[in-house]
């Protein structure tokens, strides 16, 4: 997912150790973790974090749920169960798209077979990662939106 | 962007929604894009790429032309 391109780029020291501690543990776990969890680990109050939260999702560093304040997506790893499913190092990882998928196996530097599923008619499909290349794959990957706008809504694209 | 099993499952898709068909990639081009784009995101140092870096990104994988244009 890009995370493009007009934003503030400027990270204070606290939003970048939210940052820092938000990837490692999704790449170590496959799970994110949510402000209370962030808030203790970082021993610093919650509303800190979710500010921090804001400021990284205004930088499109991650996606937070429409709601909750809760983190949807580290790009590229995905807080919830979706029809991306990735394998690798023994545990099990989700991507919001196909390209965040790829992205785990990339982002982690290690094998992966990605589970997806055909956006038309759900049939599973198979690919994988193997010492740096696609050794496995089918299909075709479609991007419904153009670049420029990808950001207009993030979810649908 | 989804993955779809075949060029006529990618036109049912954008049927049933009443949207424009987009623009597609081999998964191979989407390993390539995907792994330059986040090959250091785990690295304390990782910084978003610049609009350049990000032209030069989708370019080197082939992707070119209105679709792929990043400026308004």
């Amino acid at each position: 997912m890009v995370h493009m391109i007009q934003t503030s780029g400027q990270f204070d020291a606290f939003s970048r150790d939210v940052r820092l501690h938000v990837f490692s543990k999704a790449a170590e776990t496959g799970g994110i973790p949510q402000p209370p969890e962030i808030a203790a680990a970082l021993g610093r109050p919650q509303a800190k974090v979710e500010q921090a939260l804001r400021q990284l999702a205004a930088d499109k560093v991650l996606i937070l749920a429409p709601n909750d304040g809760n983190i949807w997506a580290a790009n590229p790893f995905c807080a919830v169960p979706s029809p991306f499913r990735v394998e690798t190092r023994g545990r099990t990882y989700w991507g919001i798209c196909i390209w965040d998928a790829l992205g785990i196996a990339a982002a982690l530097g290690a094998d992966a077979v990605i589970r997806a599923a055909c956006g038309d008619c759900s049939e599973p499909m198979l690919l994988e990662i193997t010492d740096g290349k696609l050794t496995r794959s089918e299909g075709i990957i479609h991007f419904a939106v153009p670049a420029h706008r990808w950001w207009d809504n993030i979810g649908f694209t | 962007m989804l993955l779809f099993r075949a060029e006529e499952h990618i036109d049912r898709w954008c049927r049933t929604r009443d949207i424009g068909r987009g623009a597609t990639l081999t998964p191979e081009q989407g390993w390539r894009l995907a792994y330059d784009w986040y090959k250091n995101k785990l690295k304390p140092e990782w910084r978003r790429h610049t609009l350049e870096e990000t032209e030069a990104l989708l370019a080197s994988v082939g992707l070119a032309g209105p679709f792929w244009n990043l400026r308004d």
